[in-house]
């Protein structure tokens, strides 16, 4: 009764699906239900045609019992045979999904080297991927946590007689631009330079870093304490502090935790603040820090408004002012307005804003400012590492895949469509990649941490790197897009490798295609060239970092500590009690064993630079004033305990103090100039004896200075920045309450000392907070700090990538020697030396590394552009670090292509003949 | 004879027990079997096939019929064969029901 299944054309649908092949499709379905109708209403024919009906009668017959016309019929069954297979495809999707992933959940467990190797890869790709994105997000991307932040804008000086601008404001300026700029909703401004505060009264003298604010800084900015109140606009203004006696303080919410234990009880605490009364009036919101998360607390400016017309206060650059634009104002018209206000105070105020402009940034793009650039290009370079890392696995999976094509050739030939063959290529891409990719999260979140800890203290406004939502969902994306990067290649090769030309080669050779052995040269070339490029990067990057060790700060810091004190002026009100504790402290110090010298200065080299001002020099024109000269003091032995060199004249000594008469104008006022000042201010002249005073228009109440040398000169504010000049005054003639005490140590630790310094500043003043101690080398290692930062995760990057690389020349070198073999074989049977082998397999690794080298190279001429701020005394296109790096990679990818190379020319050709 | 409702269905599995078979085999051995008391379209035989066939209790496939024809075979699956035993052990039980109910007489006095 039954019949022959038909060969071929029916493929059962337990094969089907075995194989992965598609179900029908929709043409199909009808055809089926059309073919069987037809060939049901022949059968029924014939039958009654046996039966003795004519033909005519038999079709008519046929028709009848068919119970409906036959065109309904037909339709109704194409219908149901359609809706049939649709249901059907849709199951069989899911289920071939489900397949597919089970598929390769077997194909990684069969290779677990292969699965390794691209889980590991990717997972070093997108963990770093993910750390770095934490960083930029957190530091340039996340909006400032303000009400309507990009209403911001900072305000700021500029100076067209130094050519500068972005500076810092003078509180006299910034009042009349609030006044009279009416593109301005509120401006409101807080001190620039970091202020400490010590904070007596809870047992231990306290240091916290606090910082100055108008009165209506806070509601500008549209955040309101969490506790307690916030300032008020009387607040700018110090009368409003000397009627209240105190000193109203708002915490920061870590503050509050740490210090007074999160209580509410701390609002209305009443604290000493430097010596003066304060009382904590609120604790502002937790995450809240401005300008940075180091900010421990606030309060008012304070400003004196007797003040306010004084020519030395329009000069006061102290603090920076933040605007925010009134509804329907346009940036363009609130900059033209301040223009216009700031050529009118240079009208009003010719002494002092002859030379002062104005101008504003949006506030997120000026706080992020300096960092953004070496971010991004962090994010650049390590987006390049993952791209490198996709091209390796996507090698790996084509050299796999090229060993697959027997099952993908019989999976073809069965009639599976190359979209499908596609997809089940994909599905292993996505499967690897997600392996990878979680692996990546976990070690982003590692990594984050680390970068947190890595980064350069004060570096950037924000100390942690959140993993969020949006960290995530990047990390997913890279993830997806990497998949798809990697797994398109070997995919988009099924689709074009037919399955006869496959089936054709049969078991024998078990090599790679030529089409396959193209895409993986190309990647191959790919991945050389962006790690070229990378590794050039990274090579400026450290060659600048050299160049930078090699800068003489001017000092020697070899063996050097430097004590931080600051006297509260409050119990130490004239230079005599300041001059006397430093004195004795100085004297004590030198006392202990092992130190060789002390000294002190009122700044820090390379991190607290002082105060700049104006000078004249006498005898000279009365236009012919300088500006921006550096002003400090220093006690006897500075120089000498720093290891400067006294290039002129003499140092100070003992004799150079006085402590009477401070105020009036005196003769037997000192001082000493830096090298810098004598070059451009007294060339081809002796600087010694020349008189000069720090007053741009001298008067009768002037306080001129001897000069009686010249030193070495010392950088000042950054170890790239060539010094700055410099006028130095003695200690006993320029008293101050903050110094930095220089203690020499005879060899070892010079830290070791402060112990015994920190017990003696005890003695002397129990009630001075504990002092910041940091041995002169660090201070020096530290200026370099985001240098070494980015050396060390670009250098990080810029390994992973030549690793990556070399992995890929090493691996088609060894695919082409292992498909050559018998070829190789031959030739050496035919007389052949080792040594031909070796150059045979060598040309083709060498070749695409040279390509890749000249592409990388091509590339990073431009490239390197965007780092020109960030190197030191080299250009980005360094010839040094070019030939350096190029002659480097020449050298890794030889040794690549040759360890392969070599393996294939020692085989014995007998023994590869014969496994033919 | 019309045929009850849902009934066809089960007639059709009933005969591709017997082995694989084509439409028309199966129409013929239904009207066969049944001395041509029971009347099916072959419209509705055919949209039966298609019935069964979506919920996988026949698969169907092409084959060479004894005269050389095409013709499309359907074979009954593991889960058509649970539903024959099913639905006929209820079809029988349903039509006894019936039986009893129409050939009862009237009670006896």
């Amino acid at each position: 009764m039954s019949g022959t299944p038909e060969l071929g054309r029916g493929i059962r649908a337990g094969v089907r699906r075995l194989f992965r092949l598609p179900p029908r499709t929709r043409a199909q379905a009808d055809a089926d239900a059309d073919a069987e109708l037809d060939a049901f209403l022949e059968a029924r024919i014939e039958h009654l045609v046996a039966r003795g009906m004519t033909p005519a009668e038999a079709r008519a017959e046929a028709l009848r019992r068919l119970g409906a016309p036959l065109d309904d019929v037909r339709a109704s069954l194409q219908h149901s045979a359609e809706r049939r297979e649709g249901r059907r495809r849709v199951l069989d999707w899911a289920e071939a999904v489900l397949a597919d992933v089970r598929f390769a959940a077997r194909q990684f467990v069969r290779t677990p080297g292969f699965t390794v190797t691209a889980v590991l890869v990717l997972a070093l790709g997108i963990g770093a991927t993910t750390a770095i994105f934490s960083a930029v997000r957190a530091v340039v991307l996340r909006p400032l946590p303000f009400a309507q932040p990009e209403r911001l804008y900072m305000l700021w000086e500029s100076n067209r007689e130094m050519g500068s601008d972005r500076e810092v404001v003078s509180p006299p300026n910034y009042l009349d631009w609030k006044e009279r700029v009416s593109s301005f909703a509120d401006v409101e401004a807080y001190g620039s330079a970091p202020f400490q505060v010590t904070i007596t009264g809870l047992g231990e003298p306290l240091v916290l870093d606090g910082v100055p604010v108008t009165g209506g800084f806070f509601s500008m900015l549209g955040v309101r304490p969490m506790l307690g109140r916030d300032f008020t606009e009387a607040e700018t203004w110090a009368e409003a502090t000397w009627r209240a006696g105190e000193t109203p303080l708002l915490l920061s919410a870590r503050t509050w935790r740490t210090v007074f234990g999160g209580e509410a009880s701390a609002i209305g605490r009443a604290v000493e603040l430097n010596g003066g009364h304060a009382r904590i009036v609120g604790v502002m919101p937790e995450g809240f820090a401005f300008p940075s998360e180091a900010v421990d607390l606030w309060m008012p400016s304070g400003w004196a408004s007797e003040n306010r017309e004084a020519a030395w206060y329009r000069r006061d650059q102290s603090i920076r002012p933040i605007a925010r634009l009134a509804p329907g104002a346009t940036p363009e018209r609130a900059r033209a307005e301040l223009e216009t206000v700031a050529a009118q105070l240079a009208r009003e105020h010719p002494a002092t804003n002859t030379h002062v402009g104005a101008g504003l940034s949006p506030l997120h793009a000026f706080l992020v400012g300096d960092v953004r650039t070496p971010l991004l290009i962090l994010l650049g370079a390590v987006g390049l590492m993952l791209l490198i890392a996709c091209a390796n696995v996507g090698n790996l999976l084509l050299v796999r895949a090229s060993g697959r094509r027997q099952e993908l050739a019989v999976r073809a030939a069965l009639g599976a469509g190359r979209g499908r063959l596609v997809r089940q290529m994909l599905a292993e891409s996505l499967a690897l990649a997600s392996l990878g990719g979680a692996f990546g999260i976990a070690l982003g979140v590692a990594g984050t941490r680390l970068l947190e800890r890595l980064q350069p203290a004060g570096l950037l406004r924000v100390t942690t790197f959140p993993v969020d939502a949006g960290v995530v969902a990047f990390a997913v994306l890279a993830t997806v897009t990497a998949a798809l990067l990697f797994g398109a290649f070997p995919a988009l090769l099924a689709r074009r490798s037919g399955p006869g030309e496959a089936l054709r080669e049969g078991g024998r050779t078990g090599g790679v295609a030529p089409g396959t052995r193209r895409v993986v040269g190309g990647l191959v070339v790919a991945e050389v060239a962006l790690a070229t490029l990378l590794v050039l990067g990274a090579g400026l990057l450290v060659r600048s970092t050299i160049q930078l060790r090699q800068v003489d700060p001017g000092f020697d810091p070899d063996g050097v500590v430097a004590i931080s004190i600051n006297l509260p002026g409050s119990r130490y009100p004239g230079p005599p009690t300041i001059a006397a504790f430093y004195d004795e402290l100085l004297a004590r110090i030198r006392a202990i064993p092992g130190v060789e010298s002390v000294a002190a200065s009122s700044t820090l080299p390379l991190r607290d630079r002082g105060a700049t001002s104006d000078f004249f020099i006498a005898g000279r024109a009365p236009d012919a004033y300088g500006t921006e000269v550096v002003r400090r003091s220093v006690t006897p032995g500075y120089f000498e305990t720093m290891g400067v060199p006294l290039l002129a004249g003499r140092g100070f000594t003992d004799a150079d103090t006085f402590t009477d008469r401070w105020d009036e104008p005196r003769d037997d006022r000192v001082a000493l100039i830096n090298a810098a000042l004598a070059r451009q201010y007294f060339p081809g002249q002796d600087p010694v004896g020349q008189r000069i005073t720090t007053d741009r228009v001298p008067d009768s109440t002037s306080q001129w200075r001897t000069i009686v040398g010249v030193v070495g000169n010392e950088r000042q504010s950054e170890i790239a920045m060539p010094a700055q000049i410099e006028l130095i005054e003695p200690f006993g003639q320029a008293i101050d309450t903050r110094m930095h005490i220089y203690v020499r140590m005879a060899g070892g630790e010079p830290t070791r000392v402060v112990p015994a310094v920190r017990a003696i500043v005890r003695e002397l003043d129990p009630e001075l907070p504990l002092i910041d101690a940091v041995a002169m080398e660090d201070v020096v290692a530290d200026s370099m700090a985001l240098d070494r930062f980015l050396m060390l995760l670009l250098g990080a990057f810029a390994a992973v990538a030549l690793v990556l690389a070399l992995v890929g020349v090493y691996g088609i070198t060894a695919q082409v020697a292992r498909q050559r073999l018998p070829e190789f074989g031959l030739r050496m049977a035919l007389g052949a030396r080792a040594r031909d082998i070796l150059g045979l397999t060598l040309r083709r690794g060498l070749s695409l590394v040279i390509i890749g080298l000249a592409l990388g190279v091509a590339a990073a001429l431009t490239a390197t552009r965007a780092m020109a701020g960030l190197l030191y005394g080299i250009t980005p296109n360094d010839p040094t670090t070019f030939l350096t790096v190029t002659s480097l990679l020449v050298a890794a990818g030889f040794g690549a292509s040759w360890l392969p190379a070599r393996r294939a020319a020692r085989l014995d050709p007998a023994t590869t003949l014969r496994a033919e | 004879m019309a045929l009850l409702k849902g009934t066809l269905d089960v007639l059709v599995l009933k005969t591709l027990s017997w082995g694989p078979m084509h439409g028309f085999e199966i129409t013929s051995w239904l009207e066969e079997r049944s001395g041509g008391r029971i009347g099916v379209t072959d419209a509705a035989l055919l949209q039966a096939l298609h019935r069964l066939e979506e919920r996988k209790q026949v698969t169907a496939e092409w084959g060479v019929t004894r005269n050389g024809r095409r013709a499309r075979y359907y074979a009954l699956t593991p889960a058509g064969r649970a539903a024959l035993r099913e639905e006929a052990a209820a079809l029988v039980d349903h039509v006894d029901a019936l039986t009893d109910i129409l050939t009862a007489r009237r009670a006896e006095p």
